[in-house]
């Protein structure tokens, strides 16, 4: 398995929520930020960067290694961990 | 309860307006009571039900693409995948949510 992994999520959304808890349930290491639970200015900035990984405002956003997944896409996420297929 | 209240009530203002569009409320109760609950929290702290899992900018004609329901502003995207970003809504036929992936604008070839 290889991969950093960072999540850009919003706490309103059950989407980023389901995507945390898939890396926690396979032991993936990650961080994470609620671009909608830090400071205004700070917040602004983390939307920001989250739009230039991905070119919208829908969240999640997950970057791994130098991947950028939007959406709650778990194939996607094995794929790029190299995670067996079902896992 | 105010919020449960204020839940039923965008209920019966959505539903006409998302069939006119040919879009229903997801079957899955539980993730519509849950988005639901989430808009109503944004409408009272953020002035309207925005979309749960898209952000805001602070411009208004940004935020305004992202009140909920939002279809009308990303048709093409949310018809390519049967449903809104969310999941709040799905295409009249569909009958298993579970089978609808999100998809990017972008990896779809569209705009957002």
């Amino acid at each position: 398995m290889s991969g950093q992994v960072f999540v850009y999520a919003l706490s309103t959304c059950p989407w980023c929520r389901k995507t945390k808890q898939f890396f926690t349930d396979r032991g993936v290491p990650f961080d994470f930020v609620d671009v909608d639970q830090v400071d205004d200015d700070e917040g602004d900035r983390l939307a920001d960067e989250a739009y230039e990984l991905s070119g919208s405002r829908a969240y999640p956003v997950v970057r791994i290694d130098d991947e950028v997944v939007v959406g709650y896409a778990p194939e996607k996420y094995r794929r790029l961990l190299g995670l067996p297929e079902g896992f | 309860m105010a919020g449960a209240a204020r839940k039923q009530a965008l209920r019966g203002f959505f539903t006409p307006l998302v069939e006119a569009m040919g879009y229903k409320f997801t079957p899955d109760e539980e993730l519509a009571d849950f988005l639901l609950e989430q808009e109503v929290m944004l409408e009272e702290t953020k002035g309207a039900p925005y979309c749960p899992c898209q952000g805001r900018t602070g411009r208004r004609a940004d935020d305004m693409r992202v009140v909920c329901p939002c279809i009308p502003f990303h048709r093409a995207h949310f018809d390519a995948m049967r449903r809104c970003w969310c999941g709040l809504f799905v295409h009249q036929d569909v009958t298993d949510p579970d089978s609808l992936p999100q998809v990017s604008a972008s990896e779809l070839g569209l705009e957002g």
